[in-house]
């Protein structure tokens, strides 16, 4: 049943939330034994392990107490358009790989059009009105170049 | 006194000036904006200003801070939605005037009294700051260590989170500074061989992404929230009636706001919030409240402007963020090679008073910003999301590029924003994280300092008077929200259990 498959994913958020910290916080502590020690006259103080062992320690104890005295309650499932969103940056992360700029125009666009926009000239604005009035900014006004790619250099020549 | 007035001499360049303006009118656009609010503001404009020179580049932090926390009450009477947490409490009285046809005389009110509010706590900051920053000169590294303690406990009570969910959020962010070059060892911690960790995760992509990015993940699940905004003819300035009955209102919440502003990590909501009850408390019709008091308005906004002053005085004498916002100026301070603190007073007085002057005068323009320009800053509320989200989304990258045209920085602004968004998600503020990032390193390196001034001995710490306050504050602070928490869910629980009954009875 729908439901009851519901219910049981947000009990399982509301355990996999404080398990995923603690076991962040064990592999990073694990990580922290590697760490080089100080001969005593160098270590001014503390070893720098020291520090970051008392806090992920620290973090262990406030997570177990998080999920005893204050559990994670989750109301709402994702929305759908923010699995969208998510998806988009994917998107933007892959096609940066191609031009940056493009992936700022396309991401822009493709938004806009998730979130409901479905005027041409509106997208239009958003993806390319905007994003070049930003690049030109950028390298005009602050001097900063966008790194290479497909379109950014036929400007950068 | 001539850093006093070589601070206000500085205001003087038309340059200055301009961007003053400039930025008071973004940060009224900014403020006016659902979503968007003065921390999620100052932290995409951070890159912009890097280029600057120090007082420029503060002063349109600072300008954005003061004007946006104003402006949030725009749509707080308008559509009843606050632009900025700050303004929730000015929704519960500005609201129902508005709808009375009263939009013009409530936003009045919230103009004076913000700027009364703000220019008290301006004068507030100009005479606490410095006393605060000579009354910590002589700190050594324990009372500097046990001082940034209490500043990170005082994360328990802030936010929207949990005070747990809080301190693991602060907690987490202190992890993120320890990534990098130790800088006490050289030793490096967490970095996996990538050169590009050597130097640390960089603030200001951090910010970018928590307050931003993730922000925009957030206002994708609200798509479908339809806002109506009450028509308003103009704005009036209040009536004599009006300042009869709410003066002492301002008056009270100036002090307050200020009081909670200096408060280490509490802001301007909790301040907005408390001012509200005070008006509310010491008002002689208190049963008005909540239907279309004036004085609600009044309490609530004259404290949230109140704030922005008090929080920066632990921000600039004492390198303690007195405020989201003011960690966001506190990065910027600190990218532009300022270090706040007691000798930014002997060493940097001139630009310490700029800053000070420069947050007097935005008090004073966004009065007539206010008065003469809300109605058309009104109408940015009516700007749709899908055109606005994605516009954010390119600035925001493109300043975290900006930095060290880093492509790297680029791609922590996209993690930090998902990781706050689910942070959020599950009831976590992504304020201690932010505050946690910025202290975090200063901590671990007052703890160092500390040990070798005592031997390894850590309990002589408690041995010296300070030290020991801050910690007793420290525990005081930890403790507090979980006692507080607790007799609060009592009392509402009895509170409830009675109208319950008269509920039955009615």
């Amino acid at each position: 049943m729908p439901r009851t498959t519901k219910n049981s994913g947000r009990r399982v958020e509301r355990f996999l939330v404080p398990a995923l910290i603690v076991i962040f916080c064990v592999v990073a502590f694990w990580l922290s034994t590697t760490f080089k020690k100080m001969p005593p006259i160098l270590k001014r103080g503390i070893q720098p392990s020291d520090f970051p062992q008392l806090l992920l320690g620290l973090l262990i104890t406030l997570t177990l107490a998080m999920a005893w005295f204050d559990p994670i309650r989750i109301r709402e499932r994702l929305h759908g358009k923010t699995i969208g969103t998510l998806v988009i940056f994917g998107v933007f992360a892959a096609v940066t790989a191609v031009d940056f700029f493009l992936a700022l125009a396309i991401f822009a666009a493709l938004l806009a059009a998730l979130w409901g926009e479905r005027r041409a000239h509106i997208l239009a604005l958003v993806g390319l009105v905007v994003p070049v009035l930003v690049f030109f900014l950028f390298d005009q006004v602050f001097e900063i170049r966008f790194p290479r790619g497909l379109l950014t250099n036929v400007w950068y020549g | 006194m001539d850093a006093l007035l070589n601070g206000l001499l500085s205001l003087s360049d038309p340059f200055l000036l301009f961007l003053l303006v400039a930025a008071t009118l973004g940060g009224v656009v900014i403020g006016a904006l659902p979503g968007l609010n003065a921390t999620t503001g100052a932290a995409l404009l951070l890159p912009f200003t890097l280029t600057m020179e120090p007082v420029p580049a503060i002063a349109i932090l600072t300008a954005i801070y003061c004007s946006a926390t104003f402006a949030g009450a725009i749509t707080a009477i308008l559509i009843n939605t606050p632009g900025t947490s700050a303004s929730a409490t000015t929704c519960l009285d500005g609201y129902p005037l508005a709808q009375r046809g009263e939009a013009g005389r409530a936003l009045g009110m919230a103009v004076v009294a913000s700027t009364v509010g703000g220019a008290i706590s301006v004068v507030c900051l100009m005479l606490a700051a410095p006393l605060l920053a000579r009354a910590a000169y002589n700190f050594s590294p324990p009372e500097y260590f046990a001082l940034t303690l209490f500043g990170l406990s005082m994360l328990a009570s802030i936010g929207d989170g949990s005070p747990l969910k809080n301190l693991i959020a602060g907690g987490f962010g202190i992890f993120l500074a320890l990534v990098g070059v130790d800088n006490l060892t050289t030793v490096e911690r967490f970095t996996f061989g990538s050169y590009q960790l050597y130097d640390g995760i960089g603030f200001v992509p951090v910010m970018i992404g928590v307050f931003g990015i993730s922000e925009l993940l957030v206002q994708s699940s609200r798509l479908d929230v339809k806002r109506e905004q009450i028509r308003m003819k103009s704005v009036m300035l209040p009536t004599r009636a009006d300042y009869a009955k709410s003066w002492r209102a301002i008056v009270r919440s100036s002090g307050i706001g200020t009081f909670i502003g200096i408060l280490p990590a509490e802001g301007a909501t909790v301040a907005s919030m408390i001012g509200y009850n005070e008006a509310k408390r010491w008002s002689r019709t208190p049963e008005e409240f909540g239907k279309g008091a004036i004085e609600g308005v009044a309490g609530s906004e004259a404290a949230n402007n109140a704030a922005t002053g008090g929080a920066m005085v632990p921000t600039l004498a004492l390198g303690i963020p007195g405020s989201a916002t003011a960690a966001v100026i506190l990065v910027g301070l600190l990218v532009h090679g300022i270090r706040p603190g007691p000798t930014m007073f002997t060493e940097q007085a001139d630009f310490a008073y700029a800053i000070f002057w420069s947050m007097m005068l935005v008090n004073i323009l966004f009065f007539f910003v206010g008065l003469r320009g809300a109605r058309v800053f009104a109408r940015v509320t009516l700007i749709p999301v899908q055109v606005l989200w994605p516009c954010v989304f390119v600035f925001s990258i493109v300043g975290a590029y900006a930095l060290d045209q880093s492509m790297f920085d680029v791609w922590v602004a996209l993690l930090s924003g998902v990781l706050g968004y689910f942070m959020r998600r599950y009831g976590f503020s992504v304020v201690p994280l932010a505050i946690g990032l910025i202290l975090g390193g200063m901590l671990e390196q007052r703890l160092g300092q500390s040990m070798v001034m005592l031997d390894e001995k850590w309990w002589l710490m408690l041995t010296r008077p300070l030290t020991l306050l801050f910690l007793i504050l420290t525990a005081l602070a930890l403790v507090g929200p979980a006692f507080w928490n607790r007799k609060s869910r009592r009392s509402s629980t009895t509170t409830s259990n009675r109208e319950g009954m008269t509920d039955g009875k009615d």
